[in-house]
């Protein structure tokens, strides 16, 4: 007897709809990007005039190495600031180092043009810091541009080096620094010898996402950056007016903005192969306690990173609550900002609770799936499928935007205008994010579960139904709040593909900040502030894993 | 009719051939077992009759039934693993249940099945305990009894004790013979444990590279092996590479190892020039210097006390023979150095072929 009986089962169409979803909404649109990159908007015809004018022309170019510029010193910044956080709440006892953590991660959550804005309030032309250093003799440097999109960018992103960092040194193993002080190395020795080599790692790994998420953030160089553009604004502008004609110059540029992406993931999947120290051991580091002058530095330095980074968020909910007359604060208090939200744009704000909870739906559910599949079934169609769905890593939100819209405007399907578009980017944007976290509570499920339960005569539907399935729920929920988060504070896809029926709040805080409605944006990103920190309280409180699933948002 | 008939199984996972030219038959209510090292393929012969891995060729047939293309979940063959798999979010009766709720049966024979399996395991008033709450032994318990309560046609065993201290590993093979002679199931069981196989099984497959090396009685895979890896792999024995001499008569014959003489049986070795003389720790007599018939005399090199036996190793021309020493007292063993003589009986010694690795002539009776 020969021959494979493999027959098609429920999890062959799991693949296939996988493929169809990969296919549809990220080859498909990259690929009339890719398409258009090649088109002489002038004559419709084929040709490298865009590439050539990319490197020849110093105004795109200069965006180029702005982007490079701004992701570097942010990488830079973020691990000033992360690693000796990391290191002091870990190894010594820091007085509510819980508590400065969750803030930190508050920090990280939060859209990303809050923090730059209120940077603004506070530094820009008429910022009260600014004045307040004015009236006192001290000329704080123009904050727009490079400096505005630095400073927003590494006090927002340097929680991803501080939590790696912080989880690497709690997993070394502590007989490995004994063994060192048992063979005669100092402290410092210790330190440098076994410790920081052990968490390199991760502090690289950390860094690199930082790069990443620097590279490709819209909201806060738009907003902070003046006439700085980088990469993903540089391609929402020459987008925007090139939207009647084929958006050439806008797809090179996403292009490009893909080919610095694909650069960094491969270098983090590279690291990623490289051993890792992390051990499971149980034998966790001890806790120093510093006394006296040390601990008051400790302390010190602990609390200014976090109260840096929570300053934005401070700020703009204080303003949420001030009176204002039009775009002008006035003296005193008032929920004036709030009421005008739930009568003016009540719609903008349903629309993004309603978005993305139907986003978070499709996510978690075609999620787990795909994460069975790519966890459980070992086979070169699989692999390809888990390659393909690593496509969203280098897809900025901008580059997306750009590609539903060129691709979803024309026969076969027509999308633009529609909610749906909308909350088929936030559904592909976070895919690949919660496949790989389904994959990777599955790799925590022992396989022999769900043997046991095929071998007990229960078919492969209904052991994922009643084995599989409540074994993940933990990890499932957790990472769909985490979801919702991302999707409710999406901003860079949406910008492009909003209609006015289909406002979101992300993209309201925008133009209200863009027409001067201070008020009005704080009161909205408020209500932001608020659902993020509700469900990072939730998936704080209910599930174990919490810091970690923070780190994949 | 057979309970498990295997006819030429093969089953390759990309270039390794992991299972080769398996052919196996399984009575009715047999404690058949898989033995071997790590990666000699007998858990992959579990797998496959299970239904988790599908072989390249070969047929499986349980009672007579041809299972090449029936799903796991039908083949009605329950298997107890290594590490429990214990469903974590159920209780003790749930996991148990859960069988015999998929097979839709009545709810009060589910539980009344339950507590009979649960009963049979010694667990009863454990029912709604979740499995964080018990050891790993009653974990094994539980999934003992949730594979025997389907009633299934073959209990298979995955190295199911492997994860448990040594005191509790041999409570529990006593157990898993006891229930499994009163229930009749028949079962096959992998173990890499030789101690383990030799006392659960009433018959023993010895497996190595994919192959299956020797089927017998315990008995007969110890006393009798037919190759060389058998003989290695159950059991301790000592391997002496000779050359052939003259006739001793009588069925005997005269081999060599430098100057070392030895009688051996003639049989089977007319074709050779060397051979393996193989013999067992225990079937040697120590004896005093100069007494006894076929010596050998060598130096002690190391003594290890292992309790109930000291077991010495003796250098002889350069090879190292393992003697086991009985009811050994601290006053009777030589000092290191010393020199050892002991007589090995001719009749209780082994030939293979240096070659081959075959078992040449009759071996001794089981």
């Amino acid at each position: 007897m020969r021959g494979n009986i493999r027959r098609a089962d429920i999890w062959t169409f799991v693949t296939f709809i996988g493929f169809a979803i990969v296919v549809l909404f990220l080859i498909y649109p990259l690929f009339d990007i890719f398409r258009y990159s090649f088109v002489d908007k002038e004559t419709g015809e084929f040709s490298f005039v865009n590439w050539l004018q990319f490197f020849s022309k110093k105004y795109y170019l200069r965006a180029f190495t702005n982007s490079m510029f701004v992701a570097i010193a942010t990488t830079f910044f973020s691990m000033v600031l992360g690693i000796p956080l990391a290191f002091f709440t870990v190894r010594y006892r820091i007085f509510g180092s819980t508590f400065l953590t969750t803030l930190s991660v508050l920090a990280l959550l939060s859209p990303t043009f809050i923090g730059a804005y209120s940077w603004i309030t506070m530094l820009g032309k008429n910022g009260f810091l600014r004045t307040l250093f004015q009236s006192v003799g001290v000329n704080l440097p123009q904050i727009y541009g490079p400096l505005g999109i630095i400073l927003a960018d590494s006090l927002q992103y340097y929680p991803f080096i501080s939590l790696m960092t912080a989880g690497a040194l709690m997993t070394i193993d502590r007989s490995l620094e004994e063994a060192s002080e048992n063979l005669g190395a100092r402290p410092t020795r210790i330190f440098f010898d076994v410790t920081l080599p052990m968490v390199i790692p991760s502090v690289t790994g950390g860094a690199l996402i930082v790069f990443m998420m620097s590279l490709s953030n819209f909201g806060t160089p738009m907003i902070i950056g003046g006439n700085y553009l980088v990469l993903p604004t540089l391609a929402y502008n020459l987008f925007t007016s090139e939207i009647s004609e084929t958006p050439g110059m806008a797809s090179t540029v996403s292009i490009i903005l893909m080919l610095c992406a694909s650069i960094v993931i491969v270098l983090q999947q590279w690291l990623a192969t490289r051993r890792k120290y992390a051990s499971m051991l149980v034998n966790r580091p001890v806790v120093k306690k510093l006394k006296g002058l040390r601990s008051v530095l400790a302390h010190g330095l602990c609390y200014g990173i976090v109260f840096l980074s929570t300053l934005p968020l401070a700020v703009i909910v204080y303003y949420s609550f001030r009176k204002t007359s039009g775009p002008v604060f006035q003296p005193g208090f008032s929920l004036a900002s709030y009421r005008q939200i739930f009568f003016d744009v009540p719609k903008t704000v349903t629309n993004s609770f309603l978005y993305s909870l139907a986003a978070v739906l499709l996510i978690a559910g075609v999620g787990t799936l795909l994460g069975f599949v790519i966890a459980r079934k070992k086979s070169a169609v699989v692999r390809t499928l888990d390659s393909l769905l690593m496509i969203p890593y280098i897809v900025p939100g901008t580059v997306l935007g750009i590609g539903f819209i060129v691709a979803f405007n024309k026969p076969p399907i027509y999308l633009t205008g529609t909610s749906v578009i909308i909350i088929l980017t936030y559904f592909i944007r976070r895919l690949p994010y919660s496949v790989r976290s389904a994959a990777s509570i599955l790799k925590q499920i022992d396989p022999a579960l769900e043997e046991a339960g095929i071998n007990l005569g229960s078919p492969p539907g209904r052991t994922f139904r009643t084995i599989t399935l409540p074994l993940m729920q933990g990890g499932i929920i957790s990472g769909a709040i985490m979801s919702w988060v991302t999707s409710m504070n999406e901003l860079s896809a949406s910008i492009l593909l909003y209609v006015g029926q289909t406002m979101t709040m992300p993209i309201k805080i925008y133009l209200l900040v863009v027409d001067g409605f201070f008020g009005t944006a704080s009161a909205m990103s408020t209500i932001l502030l608020f659902v993020t920190g509700v469900s990072m309280y939730v998936v704080n409180k209910y599930f174990t894993r919490g810091n970690e699933t923070f780190l994949s948002a | 009719m057979h309970a498990i008939r295997i006819i030429d199984l093969e089953k390759n996972f990309g270039e390794v051939k992991a299972l080769a030219e398996i052919h196996l038959e399984i009575e009715k209510g047999e404690f058949f077992t898989l033995l071997g090292p790590s990666g000699c393929g007998k858990t992959t012969l579990l797998r496959t009759i299970a239904g988790f891995y599908q072989q390249d060729r070969g047929d499986i047939y349980i009672e007579d039934e041809l299972i090449n293309r029936v799903p796991a979940y039908q083949r009605n063959t329950a298997m107890v693993f290594q590490n429990y798999a214990v469903f974590p979010h159920m209780t003790v009766f749930d996991n148990v249940a859960y069988g015999l709720r998929v097979r839709k049966l009545p709810k009060d024979l589910v539980s009344q099945k339950v507590m009979t399996a649960l009963k049979s395991v010694h667990l009863e008033g454990f029912e709604q305990r979740t499995p964080d709450k018990l050891s790993g032994g009653q974990q094994q318990r539980v999934g003992l009894a949730r594979a025997m309560a389907i009633e299934p046609r073959v209990l298979l065993f995955d190295e199911p004790l492997s994860n448990l201290d040594a005191k509790l590993r041999i409570e529990m093979r006593e157990e898993i013979k006891a229930v499994q002679k009163s229930l009749g199931i028949t079962s096959i069981y992998v173990t890499h444990d030789q101690e383990e196989a030799l006392v659960i099984s009433d018959r023993i497959a010895v497996m190595n590279q994919g192959r299956i090396q020797q089927i017998g009685k315990p008995w007969e895979i110890y006393r009798d092996p037919q190759n060389i890896f058998v003989a290695n792999f159950v059991g301790k024995i000592n391997m002496l590479r000779m050359q052939l001499g003259a006739g001793a008569g009588n069925g005997f014959r005269h081999a060599s190892l430098g100057k070392v003489e030895l009688i051996i049986p003639a049989h089977g070795t007319e074709q050779l020039d060397t051979i393996l003389a193989a013999f067992r720790p225990e079937d040697i007599d120590e004896v005093g210097a100069g007494g006894g018939g076929n010596t050998l005399t060598g130096v002690l090199r190391t003594v290890s006390f292992m309790g109930s036996v000291a077991r010495f190793e003796v250098d002889v021309e350069g090879q190292s023979i393992t003697i086991d020493r009985h009811r050994p007292r601290e006053k009777d063993i030589p000092p290191i150095h010393a020199p050892v003589s002991f007589s090995i009986p001719p009749e209780s010694i082994l030939l293979f072929d240096p070659v081959s690795g075959k078992r040449l002539g009759k071996g001794p009776q089981p």
